[in-house]
């Protein structure tokens, strides 16, 4: 019986997750509460929020775990800096400086803010966070886990099976050769920034054609075991840590594209970058079928649970769905780096002794607060009052067509919004969709959006549907007809949510169905390059600036 | 104090993974960290460190 806090940061997506007798009992992004995007410092609010949903004070924490073994990452940076030797020599000095000055220490930091002994701050291995997250979360048994990123410590890419102690390495692959890392590549050679541009890559590759499959393939080879090897002359991650990419990456894929210049997908420069995405897609998704048909050779399980951060490519999560050898596949909904807290917490209940409660729900982050929404809202002079049924008045609205800002309970773990901090309109409206995408959201016209249907519903609507990934939205499925054109993507396929009948937004949608619809356009409660909101003081901020029609925090309807 | 509980692992590690030709690397970086620690930061230092880093 044990209260352990687990922790990641220092890269990206900071995080920490409270694991009390073996249940799940709060997990936040800092990158939530700071509003910093991808937050990487140490997550101080995070920490504070999970211990306040707890109930619990530092001192009765058992143990705290870091996510990650600090020291043979600083041994990874340094043996690769030296490798690097005499070209990365400029690396080499801000990646010692950042170690020995920051990174390093951050054992004591997290004993320092918590007012703990040094002694209860301990780690785990980064790739062993993400598959025990993976397994522990999975709702089936008989699973293999595997876990894809850019690096941890040494590791890229692994194979877990589950044991008693947390999971047992099976195989692995290590650094440079590295999915994420060519896939980072690749987001930044077509503009996008590095860990935040890649949804826009797999999103960007629907309108292309894959012509570039000889290109690609020489920079990802897929052997026949299921390994994979990149042509490592062509990434320069210690030379340009920010990009990726070498002058060689450059010569075969021609000039990169300008950051900064809008899109226009009818120019033939741009069309070639769409085409560009679509090959290294194409080259991801066969490189992950490779190793889900590995992971399964090799421990003969029937279901897969899947982590790190290419387990956000939800193109290749569906791929591994049908043409994989597993019966059942789940992604842990925070695969990336956010997600390595929460397993290194459930490593860390687990050494204690503690058996792992296997049920799990992503609304794991701070609670809504309608009280404070109300008087915030009145003292910015907005309107706020309480209604009786506000699924049934919002319903209202959104069949006459608008776009409702909804919050409801505790925020998400993971990066979809899947109902607690949502905005919500009509899918079968693509005005709607461009209103939202351009005048609300603000971001790149070719990026999609996503549907949120019943449980009852999927399956007419969406092949495949309900699944084990349809739940947080981390699949596609194909469109059973053209009916939801604001938010099927241009191949034809969707980032279904599907909601059963505890979800967040199972009574909204239920009341769309008096209006004759069965799902809704579900996006993020953000504006492009912001953090999705946790408090609702930001979402009363998002609402001021953004002007979507209507907020309801609860019961508690908003209007200007 | 607390502190010396990750430079002790630190060794650790690196003894543990027998990669002995980081030791030299590694004192010198102390050495300065040390210096600096001890001085406040002093500028007759700070020559040391640009060059380190």
């Amino acid at each position: 019986m044990a209260a352990v806090l687990g922790v990641s940061a220092h890269y990206h997506d900071a995080a920490a997750a409270l694991v009390v007798d073996g249940r799940i009992v709060a997990a936040q992004q800092e990158e939530r509460l700071s509003r910093v995007k991808n937050d990487p410092s140490l997550p101080r609010m995070a920490i504070d929020a999970c211990l306040a949903l707890g109930d619990i004070e530092a001192a009765a924490l058992d143990r705290v775990v870091f996510y990650e073994n600090p020291y043979r990452k600083l041994e990874r940076v340094m043996v690769g800096s030296f490798a690097a030797f005499p070209r990365g020599a400029g690396f080499f000095r801000r990646a010692l400086r950042s170690q020995l000055g920051d990174k390093l220490w951050v054992l004591d930091q997290l004993a320092a803010h918590l007012g703990v002994k040094r002694e209860r701050v301990s780690f785990v291995d980064h790739h062993q966070s993400h598959a025990a997250s993976a397994l522990d979360c999975a709702p089936f048994d008989d699973a293999v886990a595997l876990t894809i990123d850019g690096v941890g410590e040494q590791e890229s890419t692994a194979i877990w099976a589950p044991a008693d102690g947390g999971p047992r390495r099976v195989a692995s692959i290590d650094y440079p050769h590295s999915l994420g890392l060519f896939y980072a590549a690749i987001t930044a050679y077509l503009g996008f920034r590095v860990n935040e541009g890649e949804f826009k890559v797999m999103g960007l590759s629907a309108y292309g054609t894959s012509r570039f499959d000889d290109e690609v393939n020489q920079l990802l080879r897929v052997a026949a075991d299921g390994s994979f090897r990149l042509r490592t002359s062509a990434f320069d991650e210690h030379l340009r840590p920010d990009r990726a990419y070498g002058d060689e990456l450059v010569q075969l894929l021609g000039p990169a594209r300008e950051s900064q210049r809008p899109w226009d997908l009818d120019s033939g420069e741009d069309r070639r970058f769409a085409d560009l995405a679509a090959s290294a897609q194409r080259a991801l998704e066969e490189a992950v079928l490779a190793l889900g048909r590995a992971a399964h050779e090799r421990t003969g399980a029937r279901h897969l649970a899947l982590a790190g951060g290419v387990a956000l490519n939800c193109s290749a999560n569906a791929r591994l769905l049908a043409e994989g050898p597993f019966e059942r596949v789940f992604v842990q909904p925070a695969a990336g780096d956010a997600g390595g807290a929460l397993g290194a917490a459930l490593l860390g209940a687990r050494s204690e002794g503690d058996a792992i409660d296997g049920r799990f729900d992503p609304a794991l982050g701070v609670a809504a607060d309608p009280d404070r929404a109300m008087a915030v809202a009145r003292h910015l002079g907005l309107n706020a009052d309480r209604v009786d049924d506000p699924e049934r008045e919002a319903a209202e609205r959104l069949a006459g067509g608008a776009i409702v800002a909804w919050v409801r309970g505790r925020s998400e773990w993971g990066p979809r919004a899947l109902g607690q901090r949502s905005l919500l309109t009509r899918g079968d409206d693509v005005t709607l969709r461009d209103v939202l995408n351009r005048r609300i959201k603000g971001r790149e016209a070719f990026r999609p959006f996503a549907p949120v249907v019943r449980d009852e519903h999927a399956s007419a609507l969406f092949e495949g549907a309900p699944n084990d990934m349809t739940p947080a939205m981390t699949t596609v499925c194909r469109a059973m007809d053209d009916s939801l054109p604001g938010c099927t993507h241009v191949d034809g396929t969707a980032r279904v949510q599907t909601v059963g009948p505890e979800g967040a937004l199972d009574g909204l949608l239920r009341a769309m169905e008096g209006h004759g619809q069965r799902a809704l356009l579900n996006t993020s409660l953000n504006a492009a390059g912001e953090p999705l909101v946790a408090h609702v003081t930001d979402a009363l901020d998002f609402f001021v600036r953004r002007k979507p029609d209507v907020l309801y925090v609860e019961d508690v309807r908003i209007t200007r | 104090m607390s502190r010396l509980t990750t430079l002790r692992e630190l060794i650790g590690h690196f003894i543990g993974r027998r990669k002995f030709f980081f030791v030299p690397l590694l004192i010198v970086l102390l050495v300065a960290g040390g210096l600096l620690l001890l001085t406040g930061g002093l500028s007759y230092v700070a020559p040391f460190v640009y060059t380190l880093f």
